[in-house]
């Protein structure tokens, strides 16, 4: 491999990681309080059709952030309706969700059929064009899009909130004991309402990055292809740490990246056994790091305030 | 609560049993069906007319009916595999991969010319294929059970890898593809490696009166042998099933690998029965399907085979409903999901008066309560 080759592959892992780091923001929260919303693949994948729909009719970028936000609200309150007041199973509820977010995005993408050809606005480089040519840092860091620079600072955010706010501790109490928290005065449906719906946020502004990042188009029949659910692995791997579920969202993005580069490549190993990585690499991950995790305590387990 | 006689003879339910257990599931699929409704006339189109093209796509006819009963065949195995593990308490998801290596199992004895007769050749293919899901199943169902990883994440992860999988058995170099295809896919099943037709003018194969036939073997190996006692005690409290001697860990591995074969099956039946060879991507949502078809079953096996013919119903409908009034086809699996999110949903009320009946015995729930499933799993 040559040295370009490797700055190529850097500045590939940062872009693909982007998308899943913001996705783990929020499914950190949500998962540190508790719910474990298995619907952010879907979510996720609303997100990137409603990121590309609304910069194709609008051409603006802020728009598409903007209408996206309020698609993850809702679909974040859908889902916090049904875990948290309804205590549905939120493995079933996620699940479920995908599904309606695979046929609703394959029908919406069919009614938006002229979008197929143009490739949208897409989100702008913030550096200097100067910038771009100094050696390494610039292709990796300075030529990147914004969403992956705002993807970067986003764990960081997310660990000051959890470790050093008071709703951060609210957060982390809730996640492991709800009814002493409920006791302490808490309101614990509030907070897990909170939470959900900022992972469904977080989970609709990673699939707006995945397509407004750097493809600029959408491709219909499930283009996240099973992102949101590296994301839940990421999450047990990085042991529910913002930093740490960070890093192994890098580790999938980099086995991402690699995959894209070396399919092109002339090898003798077919390139379907690379396009295989990111999800082998991710059940091996999760293998080796499921007993070292320490799982917030009442992890997917439904709160009723009538138990005590 | 219910007394609970100890059977002299082998009791089959009567339909109004089944009827008064379906309150629930029925109730939700009206408010997903109302919901769907809502959404076709939010696109401009009268939601009477759509569904009644959808009937008639679904009902209107032998051929249209029997395209139903093709369309049931994965979703009968499928939702039988995954209502088996909700029984269990694990949630067995990666029907899609199961599906592939089916395919591929029944491709790698059904494409070469082996000069057997029609049944043993068939018999062979579905075996085969069943096998090589099972060993598939190994991997999640081996992690689940002796690692404590979550079997959602790594049988969806699996998903993906069996579609690469098939994606490179099917392409060129490969000795199974097709030389010079357009499409990425296998050689033709051999005449005897195919299952038969049963109505001229149809595609209608057997695969939907298998599946059948396994939903109702289940029904009774869950409810009448030791085996399916020991998955539903496993399923409604792990701690007693470990204490009465089972062992826990090879029942759930051994449960995902029967679900995967039930998987591995209904791929099989597919290529030889339907598409004759095996495509890149077959199949397509069959396996998320499965695990609505299973949820609103509520795991119960005989309830799997009317879920099956009703889902299938509406996707045999949907495409007619497309086709007549341009409402887009993939409506069918947002109708399928609202479904289910409707049964879930409303299934709470059922739920609170069994935990009032459980709170009286048994004061003191601590942290996890409610959840059915091991809190040490990830």
């Amino acid at each position: 491999m040559s040295f370009d080759m490797i700055v190529d592959w850097l500045q590939a892992t940062l872009r693909w990681s982007a998308p899943l780091i913001i996705v783990s923001t929020g499914e950190v929260l949500s998962e540190r309080s508790g719910i474990i919303n298995m619907g952010i693949e879907g979510i996720m994948l609303s997100g990137a059709l409603c990121g590309v729909a609304i910069s194709f009719l609008t051409g603006s970028v802020l728009a598409s952030v903007l209408v996206t936000i309020v698609l993850g609200i809702i679909m974040g309150a859908a889902v916090a309706f049904l875990t948290v007041s309804r205590r549905t199973n939120q493995v079933v509820t996620g699940l479920m969700l995908n599904l309606l977010a695979l046929g609703g995005t394959n029908l919406l993408f069919g009614l938006l059929s002229e979008s197929r050809q143009t490739r949208v606005t897409t989100f702008p480089v913030l550096f200097p064009e100067a910038w771009h040519n100094i050696p390494v840092v610039g292709p990796v860091l300075f030529q990147q899009p914004v969403s992956t620079l705002i993807a970067l600072i986003l764990p960081i955010c997310l660990s000051i909130v959890l470790y050093k706010t008071n709703w951060g501790l609210n957060v982390r109490a809730i996640g492991d004991n709800p009814q002493s928290a409920a006791t302490a005065g808490i309101s614990v449906k509030k907070i897990k309402y909170q939470t959900v719906i900022l992972s469904g946020i977080f989970a609709a502004l990673g699939g707006c990055a995945l397509t407004l990042g750097e493809v600029g188009y959408f491709a219909s029949g499930g283009m996240t292809a099973g992102r949101g659910f590296i994301v839940l692995a990421a999450i047990v791997v990085g042991g529910w740490d913002p930093i740490r579920t960070a890093l192994a969202c890098l580790v999938f993005g980099a086995a991402d990246a690699a995959q894209l580069r070396l399919q092109t490549m002339e090898s003798i190993i077919p390139y379907q056994f690379f396009q295989m990585l990111p999800y082998v690499i991710t059940i091996i991950a999760l293998t080796i790091m499921v007993k070292r995790s320490i799982v917030p305590k009442t992890w997917g387990a439904p709160y009723d305030p009538r138990d005590v | 609560m219910r007394v609970q006689k100890k059977p002299k003879f082998i009791r089959v339910p009567f339909i109004g049993e089944l009827a008064l257990s379906g309150v629930r599931p029925i109730i939700g699929i009206l408010l997903g069906i109302i919901a769907g409704g809502v959404l076709i006339a939010l696109s401009g189109i009268n939601p009477f007319k759509a569904y009644g093209a959808m009937l008639q796509g679904a009902f209107g006819s032998l051929q249209s009916f029997s395209n139903v009963l093709v369309r049931s065949s994965p979703l009968l195995l499928g939702g039988v595999g995954v209502a088996l593990g909700i029984k269990a308490g694990v949630w067995n998801t990666g029907i899609e991969g199961y599906m592939y290596l089916g395919a591929i199992g029944a491709a790698v004895v059904g494409i070469p010319a082996l000069n057997l007769p029609p049944v043993l050749h068939i018999a062979l293919a579905l075996i085969v294929g069943m096998l090589f899901a099972a060993a598939w199943g190994l991997i999640p169902g081996f992690l689940r059970a002796y690692r404590g990883v979550n079997e959602v994440t790594t049988t969806i992860m699996l998903n993906y890898v069996a579609i690469f999988l098939t994606s490179w058995l099917v392409s060129e170099p490969q000795p199974l593809a097709e030389i010079d295809s357009f499409y990425p896919m296998s050689k033709l099943f051999q005449e005897s490696a195919q299952l038969p037709i049963l109505m001229k003018g149809t595609s209608l194969h057997p695969g939907a009166f298998i599946g059948l036939a396994v939903c109702i073997l289940f029904y009774f190996i869950l409810r009448y042998t030791p085996f399916g006692f020991q998955t539903r005690m496993l399923g409604i409290n792990p701690n007693a099933a470990r204490y009465s001697g089972v062992n826990t860990k090879q029942k759930i591995m051994l449960i995902i690998m029967i679900g995967a074969m039930m998987g591995g099956l209904a791929g099989a039946i597919e290529v030889t029965g339907l598409k004759r060879r095996v495509y890149m991507d077959f199949v397509t949502g069959v396996g998320y399907e499965s695990v609505a078809v299973a949820l609103v079953a509520g795991g119960n096996p005989l309830a799997v085979i009317a879920a099956a013919l009703f889902f299938s119903a509406l996707k045999a409908g949907g495409a007619t409903m497309s086709i007549q009034t341009g409402v887009g086809a993939p409506m069918t699996s947002v109708i399928i999901a609202l479904c289910v999110l409707f049964v879930i949903g409303v299934g709470i009320s059922e739920r609170r008066r069994l935990s009032k009946a459980v709170d009286k015995d048994e004061p003191d729930k601590v942290g996890a309560a409610g959840s059915k499933e091991d809190p040490n799993v990830i």
